[in-house]
């Protein structure tokens, strides 16, 4: 294959602003499938990322496009789009050479747009502004141009597409061939590969997605990674079109994947770099870092004898989500399982609703929090990435939390109501610019733990669903923080203990309480709620005991129909989870989260 | 010596809560039915001696003379020179004279008559009606032919319903001359007028003061079973408690249940069916081996006074009850007690029984322990 007809690019672009829709198209328009295989988002394999429509795991597919009598093949890496991803995000643009940039034209530019462009500009590749969904008669297309041309584009640069009809697709896979380079790299040197995905596969063991950057692999080679230092023999070399097609070796420029019989998670690190035994590079390539979890959250399966089986569902799940972190750990009320580390509040929430749906374990998940650290009296720093592992009041100096610099996408009728949630989590004003006449960007420094909270969920309401936001982690700051203790019949209830910021904290005892209150059913004995810093009650409240709960009559000596009614209500409790003697439903856990607000 | 229970589905007019199988009367299928009633018990009925009959509907006292005639002939057919206890249900509308004087000569020794309410407003969110003085009239009518074993049924905790009301409903049913008076807390079925009009319970704490102001009220009454209450032991009804006590009983009649043997079943709603001699309805039989029979042994027998007789229980299943379900952990919380070897839900706590009864079935033992 000659190397300079080979294009290695992504699509990048805001959530749901239709990246996988024009990957459907692009396979089409290159014959990669028949149009009868197409199921809605072709690259998206999972059952939930065609549900929820958003793109959670990249893949990168081989395509072949004829232009005046040459075969260019197109490797073409689909990226997911979320805030949440965007470690994922930057591996894929790392083993591009160009990107398609999607602008909704229903939407204009949004956070992670502007966000993902800087990524893909940082990283030298080649852009190529694409307005997608033409075809809807709310697409403003002119006021995209000009929001495109505004961020630095030429107006002749920019595409018009339509990924439900097709209309410009065809231009658009002109201009990959005509304005994104062919890879450099040379064929001789020693081989570095960029591991920029990987997956378990049943058979073959784990299997990474690389780019060939310099040198070449072939079947048979003995590799080794050169952050793990581990050592394999090349068993297979495979490219997707999007069907597995096996090749012999892979040179510098291609894409593919390769499999080694490999079983151990540890050896492989996505950003980590390929290399031959006997003749390695000198330096690996740039790129690669640690992903660090932000968001904790413990992970309980309701019937405790399947502890076992969630972890084998963890180590699963982490096999083709290398952000996954987790490590056992005990609750008194909850027993067994794991403190799981995630990118943000979606990552859980996906990994969360897997859990349940591929391994069909029932779950209870516990608040998220992030990493405190606290300055004890001694000097010593301790981090703390659940409220159970807090010191002492007593021992404590003083404490601090991660801030991060929020970037919030909005048309300016809602500056009001977007200061004003800033300003109830602490934000701290930065900046405003006006993107156009309707459009503004705002930036405040903003505490993480509330951004995980409820952040978005609010931002979205407030703005019906028009705003956008991104954020990056700044630097730990000193902040008031307390722990709040939530006791259920007089016990604390570790599982619902939260860390808070001391100011929140008796309006959100309250709101908790209350919440309980509401979600936690009578039961044949009264149950007092409290909330609690320390040794203080801050709040409190109490489900009184059963007033009724008889089936009056049987009709006509119709026994069977209490036996269901009594069998449909133990059904109900077995649901629940015993703590003392109190039967707490699933909710009582996301009690956790309230707020008091937007009721 | 077992029940029978005969339902007679047919109604001049339907209450709004009504869940039980019926339809309005007319004269020709009331006398279809009757034939068809005939041939199931033909059908059905295995000879043995009856000691109770219950004929229950709908309102069986809406049938004509003639019609009611012809039940107790088909009824006379049956085995019950050694009866006890023979009810009917009736209601004030259509209750006669004439009707009672036939009872009476068909040996009926107990009426259950569906009072409901004295309300206005009550009785026409129910749908009913009610004339006091005929009420009066025909308990005393009933006394003068012999016939002293007396029941009317009370529904309370009705929207709107105040516990004055429900005072006043109290008064008027203690002046009666009667000897027995079942209670329900209203429950808003599927299927049923108020449901359709999407009619609310009231509160659970006013449907508790309710049921504690019944107790208070009736309280020189044996309050034998939840709903309950006899003036004095001997006028338990003998049927009822029958289920109570898990025994076997016959269905006869369109949707009846009957237990018999290791079955229950269930007869169908559908009249087509059962005019079509298709008396079962689908999924209608329940087979019960020996866990189950302890199962119902609970959730029946806990709803008593007497509660389950420990003694009683281990001849029946050759094991102790605590061998199937370990209730040590209620007893010691006071939700269960423990008197002469009957194990029963202390009075006090009976308003939230089907908790308790959940709590013990939960202590199930697995099989292997036993």
């Amino acid at each position: 294959m000659n190397k300079k007809n080979i294009r290695n690019f992504c699509i990048i672009a805001h959530i749901d602003h239709g990246k996988s829709t024009i990957a459907d198209r692009i396979l089409e328009m290159t014959n990669a499938i028949d149009k009868r295989d197409i199921k809605t988002q072709m690259l998206d394999d999972m059952a939930i990322e065609r549900e929820r429509g958003i793109t959670i795991k990249l893949n990168a597919v081989q395509l072949i496009y004829k232009k005046e009598n040459e075969d260019y093949y197109l490797n073409l890496i689909d990226t997911p789009g979320h805030v949440d991803f965007s470690y994922e995000v930057s591996r894929s643009i790392a083993a591009c050479e160009g990107a398609i940039l999607v602008v909704d034209a229903t939407q204009g530019v949004q956070a992670q747009t502007l966000a993902n462009l800087y990524l893909a500009l940082d990283n030298n590749l080649k852009i190529i502004p694409a307005i997608n969904k033409i075809d809807l008669p709310s697409a403003n297309i002119d006021k995209c141009i000009e929001e495109l041309t505004n961020i630095g584009f030429d107006e002749d640069e920019i595409v018009k597409v339509s990924g439900k009809t097709g209309e410009g697709i065809e231009e658009l896979l002109d201009k990959v061939i005509t304005n994104i380079p062919a890879p450099e790299g040379n064929e001789d040197d020693p081989l570095r590969a960029l591991i920029f995905d990987s997956e378990y596969d049943p058979y073959r063991g784990i299997i990474t997605s690389v780019r060939i950057v310099d040198g070449k692999v072939r079947v048979g080679d003995i590799i080794e990674m050169m952050e793990t230092h581990a050592t394999y023999e090349v068993l297979g070399i495979s490219i997707d079109t999007p069907k597995e097609k096996k090749v012999n070796e892979l040179v510098a420029g291609e894409v593919g994947y390769i499999y080694a019989s490999i079983k151990s998670l540890d050896d492989i690190l996505v950003g980590d770099t390929i290399t031959l035994e006997k003749n390695k590079a000198k330096e690996p390539l740039p790129g690669y870092k640690p992903m660090k979890a932000m968001v904790f959250s413990g992970l309980y399966p309701i019937d405790p004898t399947r502890f076992e089986d969630l972890r084998e569902a963890l180590d699963k799940l982490k096999l083709n989500d290398s952000a996954l972190s987790y490590e056992p750990e005990t609750s008194k009320a909850l027993g067994f399982g794991f403190r799981t580390g995630f990118l943000g509040l979606l990552h859980m929430e996906i990994v969360e609703e897997r859990i349940r749906r591929e391994f069909n374990i029932d779950l209870i998940a516990t608040s998220p929090s992030v990493i405190y650290e606290v300055v004890l009296n001694d000097g010593t720093i301790e981090e703390v990435d659940a409220p159970y592992k807090m010191p002492k009041p007593e021992s404590i100096k003083k404490t601090r939390e991660p801030f991060v610099k929020a970037s919030i996408f909005s048309p300016s009728d809602y500056i009001g109501d977007i200061m004003k949630l800033c300003q109830d989590k602490r934000g701290e004003f930065i900046n405003m610019d006006y993107l156009d006449t309707t459009r503004v960007q705002i930036d405040y420094k903003l505490p993480l733990s509330e951004m995980v909270f409820d952040f978005f969920d609010r931002l979205k309401s407030c703005t019906k669903g028009y705003a956008s936001f991104d954020y990056e982690i700044e630097d730990y700051e000193e902040s008031n923080l307390v722990k709040m203790d939530i006791l259920i019949n007089g016990e604390v209830v570790d599982a619902l203990s939260v860390i808070v910021y001391k100011n929140f904290a008796y309006n959100r005892g309250k709101a908790v309480v209350e919440k309980l209150k509401e979600v936690i059913p009578r039961q044949l004995f009264e149950i007092p709620i409290q909330a609690a810093i320390g040794n203080k009650i801050i709040s409190r409240s109490t489900v009184k005991a059963l007033r009724k709960d008889v089936l009056a009559k049987c009709y006509g000596g119709d026994i069977t129909r209490k036996k269901k009614l009594l069998e449909k209500q133990k059904e109900g409790k077995k649901r629940m989870k015993k703590i003392g003697n109190v039967d707490l439903p699933q909710e009582a856990f996301l009690s956790i989260l309230a707020t008091g607000e937007n009721k | 010596m077992i029940g029978a229970y005969i339902h007679i589905p047919f109604c001049n007019r339907i209450c709004s809560y009504c869940d039980f199988s019926k339809v309005f009367y007319n004269k020709k299928i009331v006398d279809d039915y009757l034939n068809e009633l005939e041939l199931e018990i033909k059908d059905s009925y295995q000879e043995e001696e009856l000691n109770t009959i219950y004929i229950g509907g709908g309102t069986p006292s809406a049938l004509d003379i003639k019609q009611l005639e012809k039940l107790f002939k088909i009824i006379n057919t049956l085995k019950i020179s050694k009866l006890k206890e023979y009810t009917i249900e009736c209601n004030f509308d259509s209750i006669t004279k004439e009707k009672l004087d036939l009872f009476k000569k068909y040996k009926i020794n107990r009426i259950s008559f569906g009072l409901e309410s004295t309300i206005n407003k009550n009785l026409k969110l129910l749908e009913r009606n009610l004339d006091k003085d005929k009420v009066k009239e025909i308990i005393n009518y009933c006394h003068k032919i012999g016939i002293n074993n007396i029941n009317v049924d009370l529904i309370y905790a009705l929207p709107n319903e105040t516990i004055d009301d429900l005072k006043k409903d109290l008064d008027f049913i203690k002046s009666l001359d009667i000897t027995h008076i079942s209670t329900y807390s209203l429950m808003i079925e599927d299927h049923t007028i108020l449901n359709n009009k999407k009619t609310k319970n009231i509160d659970e704490n006013l449907d508790r003061e309710m049921y504690e102001l019944i107790n208070k009220e009736l309280n020189e009454y044996d309050h034998y079973e939840i709903s309950n209450f006899a003036k004095e032991k001997k006028y338990r009804s003998i049927h009822n408690y029958s289920y109570w006590e898990n025994k076997n009983y016959y269905g006869f009649g369109l949707s009846s249940s009957g237990y018999l043997n290791n079955i229950r079943y269930t007869r169908t709603r559908s009249l087509t069916k059962y005019f079509n001699h298709d008396y079962m309805k689908d999924n209608g039989i329940e087979f019960l081996n020996t866990k189950d029979k302890i199962y119902y042994e609970i959730i029946l027998r806990l709803r008593t006074k007497e509660g389950i007789n420990l003694k009683e229980f281990k001849n029946t299943y050759h094991n102790d009850l605590e061998k199937y379900y370990d209730y040590k952990d209620l007893l010691e919380k006071n939700l269960l007690e423990l008197k002469d070897n009957h194990l029963s839900i202390p009075t006090n706590l009976w308003y939230i029984s089907n908790s308790i009864i959940v709590e013990l079935l939960e202590g199930e033992r697995n099989e292997r322990a036993i």
